[in-house]
């Protein structure tokens, strides 16, 4: 077993990396002072993986939702679910599907050893049947519908569905009612069998534990192995093109809401994480609340406080987003792309980045604090083949050079798209 | 933890630690949930973007960016039928700045003069900046409708307590914040510094002497006469009441609302916390593993006391359809818990977990800054971990005893009509 303590001098910081015997990679931040601890157990299987590779080369389609359903389902076993299990040492246990993943977790103040022995023990353990996936089709029904009177989320999924024309982020993390009607156990089981192998997932923990704990336990419990491996994702065919640059619907909304979306199409699945990083420093730049566009948008009373942006980044896409509330969103549209064609003009100056350079440095030590937030920062950066302080390394080497190159190539006008939710007429 | 009183209602409370790499700074002041509320609540957000050395929001915000993206937030609660309002900072620590730079006494410096020094012309804060803040907080309050839960939520409390003053709405109505003028918050702020129970909060590496100093200083200029409420807590039994409203969303929100027959917000505090937990808290309580897990009526049920008013309310999304079932499901599931039929496990389950989430509020500086800053009104503060040693002494029996003196006072349903159009692609 090879364990290999990875430090970073500034941050005063170092976690352990283990490639477990079984095939798992172990990361383990120790945080002195700290009463508890948080343990996530991550796949790399979410709801864009609607696709199963199989021996051939080929890939067999299910049904969308169907990492989500198989996370609820994963708790129970043949005898005590996971929840009871858990409900026994007083730890918090959860689980959430992403766009690329699927994590379970705990966080807990004492016990911690028990807790990773059942978090790691009900994982590798599935037990799906025809009545137990038939009672929970019912429960998620309702969790679809909830979602469906959330004006962020139906706001976020219709621009995605008039940005992609086949990526699956077009559709709902869980799902509809239709494709979830459609989920078998034996289905279940196939997706387990190939996603939920040691080598396609990792296991990181952070707080108040010891590494030769972990390991004790990991080497207790774990009884598989990863002959997987990492899991090729299956890259969808998807145009540069958007599918249209306007979308709208109707809800029981106080005011219009509005998302506003730039495409990107960038060559590599995977992009480096200096270019994300440098598109977060471009984007606060042009319209945080100490910008120009920001004040001029408030004093023309087009936004509020609810006013955000971000760079949206995974396997296979990547967007420019704004959003917030607004009286006139196609107004708001209009003086975002004059700011940033502005900007593409007179480029970014030395003033402008330093500061940037310094709120972003802040920002990334202000991530380092909640053992949640750093434990999955060391899983989510294994699966880009990163680790959790590449980050720190790969800002120094932004300039505000490679800010005005980048600016040339990102937020194109054609490839924008506006969705916006409108208030039900009276 | 220290504590320093700087002056009549008013302390600070450090809590020096040098494991995290933030600094989280409130200062928050409790004034009764009465009178111009509006004037009261839009406060803490006129107050946070701009004070009278950065008069303009932008070149305010771009200091905070030079204090290594330092964050000011702030907050209108609800506590009982008091109203705390707050102003937040989180900075990095000193240790990690650059170039020996003190980011958390710049940081407390600032705050405090968001608060003491705010922008005035002619005794009353600026026309274009309480026009602006008036349209915030309006949105603000309006968009609150958006999301149906809360929504529901507040609509239950309104019908609940009509006749209390816990009924309003923290934030005031949409007629009282728009008639709002720069004079009328101008005076109340000067009234809030005189009146109002206030509250330094501070978790980090630093010593509390600077702004120790500072608030001594500032203090000693102001005569202090504080003011609180008194909570008003529902006395003999309630007589049920039913409403039902009906909006364009797909799915229902039904909520139900008890009065918990306390007398005061430590009145049997703990079992009663222990009776609502096993009722409707965990994965474990009767709630989740029967209403969700056994009959698939919806994605989430809870229930959460609310100490300060002795109320305990019930949220659950379902369909229109289930609301009978659902409704005598969840008074079922109250009865069974009045009548001690849950297990020891569940019942020390609900204890471990109470138990480790209290200690868990250890581990974040937000987190522990919040849970003293909700101390405000109390005279001896009580720590996470001594809070745990009173529920270790929880027995069953009290449990029973407490889950029996909750009573149903209202149910409010917001049916679902299923329109809402789907979108065009």
């Amino acid at each position: 077993m090879e364990i290999k303590e990875v430090r970073n001098e500034r941050l005063d910081e170092m976690y352990y990396d283990i490639s477990h015997p079984s095939g798992l990679k172990i990361l383990v931040m120790p945080k002195s002072g700290y009463s508890g601890a948080y343990a996530v157990f991550m796949t790399k299987y979410g709801s864009i993986d609607t696709q199963i590779p199989q021996p051939d080369g080929s890939y067999k389609t299910i049904p969308e939702g169907t990492a989500h359903f198989l996370e609820h389902k994963l708790f129970e076993s043949e005898d005590l679910d996971a929840f009871e299990r858990f409900a026994k040492t007083g730890a918090s246990a959860n689980a959430y599907t992403s766009f690329d993943r699927t994590g379970y977790l705990f966080s807990c103040s004492g016990n911690f050893r028990q807790n990773l022995e059942i978090l790691l023990d009900f994982v590798q353990h599935p037990y799906f049947t025809q009545q137990t996936v038939e009672k929970e089709q019912g429960i998620i029904g309702q969790e679809i519908m909830m979602y469906k009177d959330v004006p962020d989320w139906e706001i976020m999924f219709n621009l995605f569905r008039a940005m992609y024309h086949n990526h699956p982020l077009r559709t709902d993390i869980a799902g509809t009612c239709e494709s979830i009607a459609e989920i078998s156990a034996d289905m279940l089981y196939d997706c387990y069998n190939s996603f939920y192998n040691l080598g396609n997932m990792v296991l990181a923990i952070a707080g108040n534990v010891s590494v030769d704990d972990v390991i004790e336990v990991a080497d207790r419990v774990i009884d598989k192995n990863g002959d997987g491996g990492m899991i090729e994702r299956k890259v969808f065919d998807e145009p540069k093109e958007i599918v249209a640059h306007y979308t709208e619907e109707k809800l029981s909304v106080s005011a219009p809401q509005f998302m506003l979306g730039f495409k990107e199409n960038y060559p590599d699945p995977a992009q480096p994480t200096k270019r994300e990083l440098a598109v977060d420093m471009i984007l606060d730049i042009i319209a945080s609340p100490s910008s120009q566009l920001y004040k001029s948008l408030l004093d023309k009373k087009l936004i509020n406080t609810t006013f955000s942006y971000e760079y949206f980044t995974g396997f296979g896409y990547s967007a420019v987003l704004f959003g917030g509330e607004s009286s006139d969103p196609k107004a708001v549209e209009a003086e975002i792309k004059a700011e940033v064609q502005k900007f593409r003009e007179n480029g970014i100056s030395e003033k402008e980045f330093n500061r940037t350079r310094k709120k972003l440095y802040g920002r990334m030590i202000m991530g380092l604090n909640d053992v949640d937030e750093i434990a999955n920062n060391m899983a989510v950066s294994y699966f880009w083949n990163e680790d959790v302080f590449t980050d720190f390394e790969e800002y120094e080497k932004i300039t505000v050079q490679y800010l005005n190159e980048l600016l040339q190539e990102i937020m194109l006008d054609e490839f924008s798209v506006l969705s916006v939710i409108l208030p039900l007429e009276e | 933890m220290t504590v320093f009183e700087i002056a009549e209602g008013v302390r600070l409370v450090s809590i020096k630690t040098d494991k995290f790499k933030t600094s989280r700074i409130s200062f928050t002041m409790a004034t009764p949930l009465e009178g111009n509320i509006s004037a009261k609540a839009i406060l803490p957000y006129l107050l946070r973007r701009r004070c009278a050395e950065y008069p303009d929001f932008t070149a305010f915000n771009g200091k905070l960016d030079e204090l290594y993206g330092a964050v000011v937030s702030s907050s209108v609660i609800k506590l009982g039928e008091n109203l705390l309002l707050s102003i937040n900072m989180t900075a990095v620590d000193d240790r990690f700045a650059l170039n020996g730079d003190k980011v958390t006494d710049e940081c407390v410096e600032l705050l405090t003069k968001l608060v003491f020094e705010p922008i005035v012309v002619n005794e009353a804060f600026p026309d274009d900046i309480v026009e602006e803040e008036k349209r915030l907080l309006i949105e603000k309050l309006e968009a609150e409708q958006n999301d149906k839960r809360h929504y529901a939520f507040d609509r239950c409390e309104q019908i609940m307590f009509a006749n209390e003053a816990y009924g309003k709405n923290r934030l005031g109505t949409v007629e009282e914040i728009s008639a709002l003028t720069g004079r009328d918050i101008y005076l109340q702020w000067l009234d809030l510094l005189k009146t109002a129970k206030m509250q330094l909060t501070m978790v980090g590496s630093s010593e509390p002497d600077m702004i120790k100093d500072i608030l001594t200083e500032k203090f000693s200029k102001i005569e202090r006469n504080p003011v609180v409420r008194e909570t008003e807590f529902f006395a003999g039994f309630p007589k049920p009441n039913y409403v039902c409203e009906t909006l364009p969303v797909k799915q229902g929100k039904l909520v139900m609302g008890f009065r918990a027959g306390m007398r005061n917000e430590d009145d049997n505090v703990y079992p009663m916390k222990v009776a609502v937990d096993i009722f409707g808290g965990g994965t474990y309580s009767k709630l989740f593993s029967v209403v969700r897990e056994k009959m698939s009526l919806c994605y989430y049920c809870s229930a959460s006391l609310f100490a300060q008013k002795g109320v305990v309310m019930i949220q659950s999304g379902i369909e229109n359809a289930n609301e009978e079932k659902a409704k005598s499901e969840i008074l079922n599931q109250l009865k069974e818990v009045a009548e001690g039929n849950f297990s020891n496990e569940v019942f020390s389950s609900s204890i471990k977990s109470i138990c480790d989430g209290r200690l868990s509020v250890n581990d974040i500086p937000e987190s522990l800054c919040s849970w003293y800053t909700a101390q405000i009104l109390r005279d001896e503060l009580i720590s996470p971990e001594e809070q745990v040693e009173k529920f270790k002494e929880v027995d069953k029996a009290q449990v029973i005893r407490a889950a029996k003196t909750i009573m149903l006072d209202t149910v409010y349903m917001l049916r679902g009509n299923g329109e809402g159009e789907e979108d065009g692609n």
